[in-house]
């Protein structure tokens, strides 16, 4: 299987966060995100509360590899997949649900935010976005990007390293 | 391939370290999170055992800059190249962009290197991918080794058709190091939009 492309944008982008800032409101949490299983963040929301949230590329990596390493556990055990995964620390805890094949919903909650209401809305929230993740690989257009962004690319790549 | 984030006007690419145990790719992967400066990389995360051998991968978010609009970025990746790691080497390999082999010059490692690009190729096929389709740089590292084998003889070994563009390396010292990487990027680049 090759690994489809998500392209988040426009009207799917923006349900997207709506739904992320729901969840947030709903459940207490204080981070939301919507990642790829490549481990690239598609979309993400941050309770105006919270503390400034670890680096996200960082996160989003993590929970990806996670994830992928769950699945590969769960065919062991004969299951295509685990939906949900909790890690629950003294403080601070990580909620992960399946957004459909593609997508991966995450969430970090602290202790004001009951578990229970976590997992509810997360499972909630995982659903509507899976729609969301669907309708986005049905819509696989691709932006125009021309020989033009080649060679500026190139260019950066030369400023950065040195030619 | 690629994720493209319209909304944040992004681009991301995944590339990958591969190759044999300790043939150098965390190396590469260190020598680069310090060249590049600061506000163009992000945290290097690296999940390895005490002795610092990688146990699922190691992880380097790249910011190239803004190119017509969009913010482009490049996430290096390496695998665990121990052989019984194979698990985790599949997982990383998700989706990926382009890919660096990081061969080793040891003649003790000649076989090692066969059997891990071999691996690769089975690897890839059960994502459905073939080598051939993907931008793949040959990188033969540790030539500062004294018995170092001659840079064909290894060529010969992981890439008999001489497909990919091949790199002398001292991974340790950087040498080479930054011209594979920007190789690599230039072929995956190159592969944007001409799939349209």
């Amino acid at each position: 299987m090759v690994e489809p492309s998500l392209v988040l944008y426009g009207a799917l982008y923006e349900r997207a966060l709506g739904l992320l800032e729901d969840t947030l409101r709903e459940t207490g949490a204080r981070y939301a995100l919507l990642t790829d299983r490549k481990g690239f963040v598609l979309a993400h929301k941050e309770a105006l509360w919270a503390p400034k949230p670890p680096p996200l590329d960082s996160l989003a990596t993590l929970v990806a590899g996670n994830a992928a390493a769950t699945q590969a556990l769960a065919k062991l055990l004969g299951e295509t997949s685990f939906q949900e995964l909790v890690h629950q620390g003294e403080r601070v805890g990580l909620y992960v649900d399946e957004a459909g094949e593609h997508a991966l919903l995450v969430l970090v909650f602290d202790q004001s935010a009951p578990l229970g209401k976590v997992k509810l809305y997360g499972k909630r929230a995982a659903e509507g976005l899976a729609r969301i993740a669907e309708e986005a690989l049905a819509k696989p257009s691709r932006p125009n990007l021309d020989t033009e962004y080649r060679e500026g690319a190139k260019a950066l790549l030369d400023q950065l390293f040195g030619n | 391939m690629s994720t493209i984030n319209f909304a944040n006007r992004e681009i991301n690419f995944k590339i990958v370290y591969y190759g044999p145990g300790l043939s150098g790719k965390t190396t590469n992967l260190k020598w680069i999170y310090g060249k590049i400066p600061e506000g163009r990389k992000g945290e290097m995360i690296s999940l390895a055992t005490e002795d610092e051998r990688t146990l699922f991968f190691d992880f380097l978010p790249l910011d190239l800059g803004e190119v017509k609009g969009f913010k482009t970025r490049f996430h290096l990746y390496t695998v665990p190249g121990q052989v019984f790691y194979n698990a985790s080497r599949k997982l990383i390999l998700r989706g990926v962009d382009g890919i660096v082999f990081v061969a080793d010059s040891a003649p003790n490692r000649l076989r090692a290197n066969a059997e891990s690009m071999r691996n690769m190729r089975e690897n890839l096929a059960e994502y459905g991918l073939k080598v051939e389709d993907l931008p793949v740089v040959l990188q033969v590292n540790k030539r500062d080794l004294p018995d170092a084998l001659p840079v064909e003889m290894v060529r010969a070994v992981v890439d008999p058709e001489g497909r990919f563009p091949v790199f002398e390396a001292v991974a340790t010292e950087g040498q080479g190091v930054v011209e594979t990487l920007k190789e690599v990027s230039r072929l995956v680049l190159a592969r944007v939009g001409s799939t349209t």
